[in-house]
């Protein structure tokens, strides 16, 4: 078998394809799952400094082309998150994703998290949905430059930060966030939907963040083009749904990937199916090592 | 999202309903719905029949759930599904332990199998559908065997091959602890936890890393055995575990 084992940042990944915040991840019970599944590393959903409840019924809806959710950053907070995660194992296959207004909260967040004895934090720069987090931080380039020189200073984590499609210039987000260990592209697409027959909102929030196969060219295109202006690591996410799908975001530039609403399609299985993929496409194509393949269209 | 016209509305005992509506999909005995009222909330329910169209048998217990106790004949029902893995077919001499509106749930295996049934509930008001052959109990007293269902089972003593089990958490975790050792692999339960999302990515209802929503909501005696969450704790709406009785 051709080694797929990767690098993002300062970690050496033996499985590129990792479980997305967001989905499945709320309880160590199902990170393990997803990390006994073949998920290189799993990321947990997003944690913030207090207990938040998440938006009421309907959260998510199955569309033609993926799904749209609103979940509104429901979490434990930080504390009863710590207290869950404290006796778990595989921590170093653990990313903690954070959630905050503003430096001092995601840099107080960050501490936390390496206190516990965690090695990575991924920065949610990016949920399109709740009022004063996520995006709504993701798109103010001083911020964002601000938070990740705040966690570089006062911690050791390597730091992936999960940027937003949603912006005019990704570009200038990306360079902001230039310090980060690697950058995690991209969170849903801002999206709504309508039921035609009760005249409602398919989703309670009536905004919600758009996943699924629908997005996965936009995705690919936001690689492609931060990998080709940064050169720097990137985890592709977005739309993936099988080994092929991972192989598109490698040959552009990235050099992990996550899956999310993939779950839905596959189940749990999905990981390995992907892991195993790549690797048969590696052989078959004559490449000795998934490094060859990374960034190959973009370097030529 | 589909929808159907409510063809027959019922009042089956205090505050409890049921509501029957044409539908396309097939469904298994033990699957649920996600049920739809717009604008208010999305619930998961049980299919507590499955012949001419769908079912649904429920208590009222907040704003959705008041909402279509109200709803009128040739009113629209909003649901998705159904989903879930439904109960495993009964072999030998069955029986089902029901605590409240658990029993909508076994209904369809109870009216397609036979066997007996085990029916308990805080007080008479609360029982529902009830056949002159059920064994029935009540914390009060009020009707039946004066105690819990489990402890109604125990003391009639019957031997089964199969045992379908579904109620509050609790009590299922009090029948799992006192008579399910003796019957081991052919006892299920259905569990009801916290659920949003209905099609096992959220995590809300996961149980150690088992998702009621799309594993269940119908596990094995030794699915449960790897449970240690069971009957002990729970997650509320942001995620958080808390104990199921506070000591």
């Amino acid at each position: 078998m051709v080694s797929i084992s990767t690098r993002v940042g300062k970690r050496k990944i033996e499985e590129p394809v990792m479980l997305a915040s967001g989905i499945l991840d709320e309880t160590s019970g199902s990170i393990l799952r997803s990390l006994e599944s073949g998920a290189g590393i799993s990321v947990t959903k997003s944690i913030g400094t207090e207990e938040r409840k998440g938006y009421s019924t309907p959260i998510v809806s199955v569309i033609k082309t993926g799904m749209l959710n609103a979940v509104g950053l429901a979490n434990p907070g930080i504390d009863a998150f710590l207290e869950e995660f404290t006796e778990v194992e595989k921590k170093d296959r653990i990313a903690v994703s954070i959630f905050g207004k503003d430096s001092e909260e995601f840099s107080y967040l960050a501490k936390r998290v390496e206190e516990a004895g965690f090695g990575i934090v991924e920065l949610n720069l990016s949920c399109p949905h709740v009022q004063g987090f996520g995006s709504e931080v993701g798109q103010d380039p001083e911020l964002v430059e601000d938070i990740i020189a705040e966690i570089r200073g006062k911690t050791n984590l390597q730091i992936w930060a999960k940027l937003t499609p949603n912006v005019t210039d990704l570009i200038e987000i990306a360079r902001a966030a230039e310090k980060a260990d690697a950058y995690v592209l991209i969170n849903t697409l801002k999206a709504t939907g309508v039921d035609i027959y009760s005249r409602n909102f398919l989703l309670s929030n009536k905004i919600g963040g758009y996943s699924g196969p629908g997005i996965k060219p936009v995705a690919l295109r936001a690689v492609y083009d931060v990998f080709r202006e940064t050169g720097k690591d990137i985890i592709g996410v977005g739309g993936i749904s099988d080994w092929s799908d991972a192989i598109e975001f490698f040959l552009l530039g990235a050099k992990a990937v996550q899956v999310g609403t993939g779950i839905y399609y596959e189940d749990y299985a999905i990981f390995r199916k992907i892991n195993e993929g790549i690797s048969n496409y590696l052989e078959q194509e004559k490449f000795s090592s998934l490094d060859e393949i990374i960034g190959l269209m973009v370097r030529k | 999202m589909n929808f159907s016209e409510i063809k027959e509305i019922n009042s089956l005992g205090r505050n409890i309903f049921s509501i029957r509506f044409n539908a396309l999909e097939e469904a298994m005995p033990g699957q649920f719905l996600m049920i739809w009222v717009p604008g208010i909330k999305e619930v998961p329910m049980s299919i507590s029949s499955m012949d001419n169209g769908f079912e649904i048998t429920f208590k009222v217990y907040g704003e959705a759930t008041k909402k279509l106790s109200e709803m009128n004949v040739g009113d629209r029902i909003f649901y998705r599904g159904p989903y879930g893995k439904p109960y495993p077919e009964p072999v030998g001499k069955t029986a089902y332990v029901a605590g409240g509106t658990g029993l909508a749930s076994l209904k369809p295996l109870i009216n397609k199998h036979g066997g007996d049934v085990y029916i308990g509930a805080r007080t008479k008001d609360e029982l529902f559908l009830l056949d002159s052959n059920f064994h029935i109990s009540t914390d009060d007293g009020s009707m039946g065997f004066q105690g819990n269902v489990v402890d109604l089972f125990l003391s009639i003593g019957k031997v089964y091959d199969t045992i379908y089990v579904c109620g509050p958490e609790i009590m299922m975790k009090n029948f799992y602890d006192r008579a399910g050792r003796k019957y081991g692999k052919n006892v299920y339960f259905s569990l009801e936890r916290l659920m949003k999302c209905g099609i096992g990515i959220c995590d809300s209802c996961s149980i150690n890393g088992f998702r009621v929503c799309r594993d269940g909501p119908v596990f094995s005696y030794d699915e449960i055995s790897m449970m240690d969450e069971f009957g002990v704790k729970r997650r509320t709406e942001s995620g958080k575990i808390e104990l199921m009785i506070k000591r």
